[in-house]
């Protein structure tokens, strides 16, 4: 089971980020196809926000495709999604962490890191995208 | 449909008029702030809400009715939490229990109940020993227990400490979720009311300045800065709520009315804490 | 409503009970034992035969042995007084601590609420009134018997004016704590504001409610039976009823050893001015009345105050 947490000063509204959470929560496997979300009830309850911004969340990813709504049973993680096998998660996970720690060794702190990734993946993208 | 609509209302206090001109419509079920300073008029306009106060002029109309003339059938289904939570307090939580149901037709008392074990209260305690965040829950679920349609809430949580409003928002929310209701509520903290909120109301010097959804609020509200000039031509087009000029530069706080096409503004979104503090005649705060 | 009424003044009704409690506890034993005097002496016997003059002796002992008590009850005029005001505070704390905000935002109107707290306070006002007035009226009946019921201590308890007295303090300590606006204070000059009234009413205006009867008669002769009467002016006084100065009423004769002896001039008349037994109930209906019209006047002038205040 997910649970959300709010920046209330990033700027983002309440349910981009509760939409983002759960977008990348299925990425990482912390939720698999099939689990349900927590209730509107549950989430208001611990992060005390309007409703009205958990449903707007939901209904979002609904439309995406992420998650489905089952009436009078709650939202549940679409069931044919496609997620990444866990072990290619691992894998590559572990292989970035050695990535950070020779970066780090070589006297980069994070902004730098963030910004050579940032310049590295946009090439990617526009290749993709082209 | 509307919970509560207000029609150039107004009520006087000898020759000092604490509201007036107050022309509002809260949403059924919504969640609307009531924000303003104090002396704003909040106070005076839920007491003229629930009927505990007579208008001077203009109309209040609760779920369609009178609060003062069909008060028999207003009062159940309008749930009132008073500033400072008055309880009698000699009595214990069981007791003040029974003091609703005595007092009210629709009395849930597993509802009461329930909440007061979730919240960890005995029920056995005397409302004078609870902690102000305690009291203002039990007053809260006095207020939901008669399964009301409007909940209104005045200041609930200005005397309590950060963890006591947190868990007493959590609260209200849950109910929120799990009925139709809709609640208005005066606060201060307009942190607090940002998340819980969607509709706005904005009180002051005893006029409403602003009523709206939040997201609408926020979308239409710029803030322009650009070299030093004059703000007539923007005044032109749109409502310029606030203007300060610097020797080189003037920043102006907008009601857009559709979108600002000067090139020589940059605009800026601006969060609900400054376009209420603009509103409210002050000085805007960095925030902290 | 009911039960939130009697709930929100538990404490004074309790009070209340235990102040009936306690003159019940002092009255009672007392009571029983005068009693079986008065039957175990006969006394009764005396009431028809007023010459005998051993009669007069064993009467003067009976009312001198029960005098001490008589004199308590005296102080028991007090008890209204406290018993009113007391049941009028929740009431006007209620107004005082911004309770009532809370109770007229339940489901029950404002006047329904008002109409209620007045019940329950007026049902256990009379109720204790009436255990006082039965109680002393039961102590004092031998106590009646010879001294009527129209002396003033004796008249304080009988009847109906016990529920004039109560509903009266209630009355005025609330019309003083709505403008007042604080209970207290209210409660203290309420209850002084009683005790003025009934000192005024006792010693002054209840002698004036009726016009008594006059009668005059030769002092040899036996006079009118004014044992139960309330004998407001009694002396010597002229054929014609008009009172001798009081120079007049006895002469100096030498006396025997040389010493001045006083007498009374054997030809002078006495005459009274008195209210008869079988004025009580006038008397009693008019106290009650005046006590009560008030009573009333100020109760629905709180209720109507209250009722149109602004939260």
């Amino acid at each position: 089971m997910i649970e959300f947490h709010l920046d209330a000063r990033s700027g983002v509204p309440t349910y981009l980020q509760l939409a983002q959470q759960v977008r990348q929560a299925v990425r990482l496997g912390i939720l698999k196809p099939g689990d349900q979300l927590p209730t509107v009830k549950d989430v208001v309850g611990s992060l005390a926000i309007n409703p009205n911004t958990v449903l707007k969340a939901y209904r979002e990813l609904d439309h995406e495709g992420i998650v489905e709504g089952k009436r009078g049973q709650g939202t549940f993680v679409a069931p044919n999604l496609p997620s990444l096998p866990p072990d290619h998660v691992r894998g590559l996970r572990t292989s970035l962490q050695k990535w950070i720690d020779r970066a780090r060794a070589a006297g980069l702190d994070d902004e730098n890191m963030a910004a050579l990734f940032a310049d590295a993946v946009r090439p990617a993208s526009k290749v993709r995208a082209a | 449909m509307s919970a509560l609509v207000a029609s150039r209302l107004g009520k006087r206090y000898g020759s000092n008029w604490a509201l007036s001109e107050c022309t509002l419509d809260v949403p059924s079920g919504s969640v609307t702030a009531l924000v303003g300073p104090n002396g704003a008029g909040k106070t005076t306009l839920l007491h003229l809400a629930v009927g505990l106060t007579r208008p001077s002029t203009g109309t209040v109309s609760v779920l369609g009715r009178s609060p003062i003339h069909d008060a028999a059938a207003v009062l159940p289904s309008v749930g009132f939490v008073a500033q400072d939570h008055p309880l009698y307090k000699s009595l214990s939580i069981a007791d003040t229990f029974k003091l609703g149901r005595s007092l009210n037709k629709n009395w849930d008392d597993g509802f009461a109940r329930a909440r007061i074990d979730h919240l960890g209260l005995p029920l056995s305690k005397k409302v004078g020993q609870l902690s102000g965040g305690q009291q203002a829950q039990v007053a809260l679920t006095l207020a939901l227990a008669k399964k009301p349609e409007l909940l209104l809430l005045d200041e609930p949580v200005a005397s309590l400490d950060p963890l006591a409003r947190r868990e007493f928002m959590q609260s209200l929310m849950e109910v929120v979720a799990e009925r139709e209701l809709t609640v208005l509520l005066s606060s201060h903290i307009i942190a607090d009311l940002e998340r819980v909120c969607d509709h706005i109301v904005i009180l002051a010097r005893g006029r409403t300045q602003l009523v709206g959804a939040i997201d609408d609020v926020v979308a239409k509200h710029r803030l322009l800065t650009g070299p030093r000039s004059d703000s007539a031509a923007v005044a032109r087009v749109h409502n310029v709520i606030r203007e300060s000029h610097t020797e080189r530069q003037t920043t102006l706080l907008v009601n857009a009315n559709g979108h600002v096409y000067d090139s020589c503004w940059q605009l800026h979104e601006v969060d609900l804490e400054e376009i209420v503090l603009a509103y409210l005649g002050q000085r805007a705060e960095l925030s902290a | 409503m009911t039960w939130a009424a009697w709930r929100l003044q538990r404490t004074e009704t309790l009070v209340t009970a235990a102040i009936v409690a306690a003159v019940a506890a002092v009255l009672v034993p007392v009571g029983l034992h005068m009693a079986s005097v008065y039957n175990g002496d006969h006394i009764s016997r005396c009431l028809n035969a007023p010459k005998d003059s051993n009669c007069g002796a064993v009467v003067g002992d009976f009312l001198q042995r029960f005098d001490g008590l008589n004199a308590l009850i005296g102080w028991f005029n007090l008890l209204p007084g406290v018993i009113g005001v007391l049941l009028a505070a929740p009431l006007l704390l209620e107004l005082e601590n911004g309770t009532f905000r809370f109770a007229w935002t339940q489901s029950v109107t404002r006047r329904r609420w008002i109409a209620g707290k007045l019940a329950t306070v007026v049902a256990v006002a009379l109720v204790a009134a009436l255990a006082l007035s039965q109680l002393v009226t039961w102590y004092r009946r031998p106590l009646a018997h010879l001294d009527g019921r129209l002396e003033t201590a004796s008249f304080d308890f009988a009847g109906t004016v016990d529920f004039g007295y109560v509903l009266f303090a209630v009355g005025l300590a609330l019309v003083l704590g709505v403008l007042m606006r604080r209970t207290i204070p209210a409660l203290f000059v309420g209850f002084v504001s009683y005790i003025v009234a009934r000192l005024f009413v006792d010693s002054w205006l209840r002698q004036r409610l009726l016009t008594p009867l006059s009668a005059t008669w030769k002092s040899s002769a036996l006079g009118p039976n004014l044992k139960t009467a309330w004998v407001l002016n009694e002396g010597p006084s002229d054929r014609f009823g008009h009172f001798l100065h009081p120079a007049f009423h006895s002469i100096a004769v030498p006396c025997g050893k040389g010493q001045g002896c006083i007498v009374a001039p054997p030809s002078v008349y006495q005459h009274a001015v008195y209210l008869p037994a079988s004025k009580f109930w006038a008397l009693q209906g008019l106290e009650t009345a005046l006590f009560g019209g008030i009573a009333l006047a100020l109760i629905l002038f709180a209720a109507w105050w209250i009722h149109e205040r602004v939260a």
